[in-house]
């Protein structure tokens, strides 16, 4: 048993230097499909030349973040019947507080460099990977995973503060810090890259990042984890000299 | 002036960008498009299976040998992507305890270490797997994050010179006047230009698109796209890969991702690939075999459901019983076109040594003489290739 | 192609549709504060005032007296409750302490705000 529904798709067009434009595309689409199902059947059966990233559809390689309807979804798992009604709109635009390159492509290099001087790993022991504040803690240390944040960017477009400033180190970004400083405390180098005016100081408790992060990071408790570590640091560092 | 050659690889894919990698090791220029993002096609919607080669080791031998050599060459090159908890191979009726003999022998002679493993003991290991297993085999199973794989290959190519255009479309491919190719016609799809790339030779790694490409120049390759469901599960229950012991067959492998517990796949052949819906029959059917397996995927949620077009090489009636090794065609040798290599079938796990295979031919062709070094190498990290 | 600030991007931060809890307190610290600001500038206008003799101040005061005007303090008082409440709810969390309750801890703010300003309301509207 499965619904047709009759959604339309309004999707942000950009190219090259043009303004951005809206268009419409109707489709008659099962409501359990993704989001991204619909975007790629415009795309295949519509229009050509629509640009959108894409890897994985299953929420492990963060490349399909967008807007739906005004909020970050990551929308390989974001299902049509959770954003809209039958004969209802589904609007899709890019993320938020990134460069767009066209369509629903934004441009993410800023993150990925900071990121890097973050040392960040994707591979974690299992019982450094999960949050402390989980009550199933796996006591196992010789499982290894792959951590939980995937890199979509929702944080930082949902942010107010990377809203406005440009050079905020952002969510993703200061929770890859705390993260990387969870699993070896010796890690001073990026505490110190945090440490400045645009780095975890920045952050005015908007609490968005958590909200629509999509794969358990929480980044807002880790930004304030992240405080206290380096707070932690400056005092030690203080009685180290004298 | 530069006299290195320049060849153009339409296709970022895992085998795009491994060959990328070594290409630029070999002292050769490389230029990779892609109409799309890195491993936006096949590659980004693979499982993720870092096969041990224990899926294929009793009717397939040449894939399971390549699986296994490569499981550890991958290991030890992109350790940076890989979950490595090992994998366990499950018998859970009589049919599967006859193919068990077969498949110790498939193993031993394929070089793949197995453990057998009582079933208790398996139990206590992975105690989320069907709890009625009669027999269980230990096996150096992975999992890899996708996207990641590809762009680690990538990186490391781009911080070698390697230079990657997305959301560039080839559109034909430009013929000199001996009909040889000597350049690929784009699409610039983020600034909807159509311009024009010349290069010394074009590789076509385009995978399950690989006949789309070679008819730009009037050519056919044998493929058979053959698309796959795979289903994720909202729960990690279990940290290791869980196999059924069986010939390959529908839904056979479980794997854990992340927070994720992922069910694959199914086999059946299509004409167009470019769009394939999930069939609700198949979501069901992949849902069960997981519960098969590992019964507490019923109280899991779907998280994501989504299809994925193999390539397979030869085209055939039934979609399993085809080779999964990869072929890498000359169109010289072929066609009598110069200049134009096609590179596809394959897995995910032996993309290194597709890439080895495919330079190889290339460097023949341009006269050059230089060994792959790639297995040695362990990869830049994957972030790199957004910040070079 | 940098993400360049913006005066249309500052009208973003005011606008709470397709957000959550911690936006509307994000919104609300600002709109308050600016209030607070603003309130401020006048009140020390006003005092100014008492330097110009008693003429001066008297008139002011009629005009403070009012329920206009009395009505306007409403605002003014709810605006430090509820600034001077979230204040406190960011400082804390902001060092990592109470963060998974800080949805709740706005909502009881808010209730705190809204009983504290009705019983300013009853004090001076109708006591």
């Amino acid at each position: 048993m499965s619904d047709i529904w009759n959604v339309t798709f309004i999707i942000a067009r950009q190219k090259g230097d043009q303004a951005r434009y809206y268009q419409s595309f109707p489709l008659e689409i099962n409501p359990d499909e993704y989001v991204l199902d619909g975007i790629e059947r415009v795309w295949a059966f519509h229009d050509r030349s629509l640009t959108f990233r894409h890897a994985c559809h299953h929420s492990t390689c963060g490349a399909c973040g967008m807007l739906v309807n005004g909020v970050e979804k990551l929308t390989c798992i974001t299902p049509i019947r959770s954003v809209t009604n039958d004969g209802g709109i589904v609007k899709v635009e890019p993320l938020r507080n990134f460069p767009v390159v066209s369509d629903l492509v934004v441009d993410m290099s800023r993150m990925y460099a900071n990121l890097g001087e973050a040392d960040f790993y994707q591979v974690g022991s299992l019982k450094n990977t999960y949050l402390p504040i989980e009550k199933e803690l796996p006591s196992d240390e010789t499982y290894e995973r792959l951590v939980d944040c995937i890199e979509c960017g929702l944080c930082i477009s949902a942010c107010p503060v990377a809203l406005t400033t440009p050079t905020y180190l952002g969510p993703a970004v200061l929770a890859a810090i705390q993260h990387g400083h969870e699993f070896n405390g010796e890690i001073i180098r990026s505490l110190e890259f945090a440490d400045t005016e645009f780095g975890a100081w920045r952050c005015h408790s908007g609490f968005e990042c958590s909200v629509v992060c999509p794969s358990n990071v929480d980044p807002a408790w880790r930004i304030m984890d992240l405080r206290k570590r380096i707070v932690g640091y400056r005092i030690k560092k203080l009685f180290g000299k004298k | 002036m530069t006299t290195r050659p320049e060849v153009i690889v339409i296709g970022a894919g895992f085998t795009g960008c491994a060959i990328a990698h070594d290409l630029l090791l070999r002292g050769i220029g490389a230029t990779v498009i892609d109409r799309g993002e890195i491993a936006s096609g096949t590659s980004g919607r693979t499982h993720g299976l870092l096969h041990s080669g224990g899926r294929y080791c009793v009717n397939d031998r040449e894939a399971a040998i390549e699986c296994i050599d490569e499981n550890i060459i991958l290991r030890k090159i992109a350790k940076q992507c890989i979950e490595f908890n090992q994998g366990f191979f499950i018998a859970l009726n009589d049919n599967d305890l006859e193919y068990a003999p077969q498949f110790e022998k498939g193993a031993q002679e394929c070089h793949i270490p197995i453990d057998k493993i009582p079933p208790q003991k398996a139990l206590e290991m992975e105690p989320a797997m069907n709890p009625n297993l009669l027999a269980a085999y230990l096996v150096p199973d992975g999992t890899f994050d996708p996207l990641r794989l590809a762009l680690a290959f990538a990186a490391h190519a781009k911080k070698n010179g390697a230079k990657f255009f997305t959301y560039y479309e080839a559109e034909g491919l430009i013929l000199d006047g001996k009909g040889n190719v000597c350049g690929v016609k784009i699409w610039d799809r983020t600034t909807d230009r159509h311009i024009e790339m010349k290069a010394d030779l074009v590789i076509n790694a385009t995978g399950a698109w690989a006949g789309k490409i070679t008819e730009f120049a009037g050519l056919d390759v044998p493929i058979t796209p053959t698309p796959g469901i795979m289903v994720a599960y909202d729960q990690r229950l279990i940290n290791r890969v869980v196999n059924r012991l069986c010939p390959p067959d529908d839904g056979d492998i479980l794997l854990p991702q992340r927070r994720m517990v992922v069910i694959g796949t199914t086999s059946f052949e299509v004409e167009d690939v470019d769009y394939i819906p999930v069939f609700e029959d198949q979501v069901q059917m992949m849902r069960e075999r997981a519960i098969e397996l590992v019964p507490s995927v019923q109280r899991t949620h779907m998280r994501g459901a989504y299809m994925a077009a193999r390539p397979l090489v030869g085209k055939a009636q039934s979609g399993r019983s085809l080779a999964r090794t990869f072929k890498c065609f000359d169109h010289q040798d072929l066609h009598g076109v110069g200049g134009f290599v096609t590179i596809t079938g394959g897995k995910a796990t032996t993309c290194r040594i597709m890439a080895e295979k495919t330079v190889d031919v290339v460097c023949a062709k341009l006269n050059i003489s230089a060994e792959c070094q790639t297995k040695d190498i362990p990869l830049i990290p994957y972030y790199e290739y957004y910040s070079r | 192609m940098e993400n360049q600030p913006a005066a249309n991007k500052f009208i973003r931060w005011f606008d709470p549709r397709n957000r959550q809890v911690g936006s509307w307190a994000f919104i609300l610290n600002r709109i308050t504060a600016i209030g607070l600001t603003i309130y401020l500038f006048l009140h020390l206008i006003v005092l100014s005032s008492l330097a110009r003799g008693p003429e001066a101040y008297d008139s002011f005061i009629d005009l403070a007296t009012s329920p206009l005007f009395k009505f306007g303090e409403l605002f003014v008082i709810a605006g430090g409750i509820i600034h001077g409440l979230n204040g406190i709810r960011v400082g804390i969390t902001s060092f990592g302490i109470g963060i998974r309750k800080q949805k709740e801890m706005f909502y009881v703010i808010m209730v705190i705000s809204v009983i504290g300003t009705a019983i300013f309301a009853i004090k001076m509207f109708i006591l």
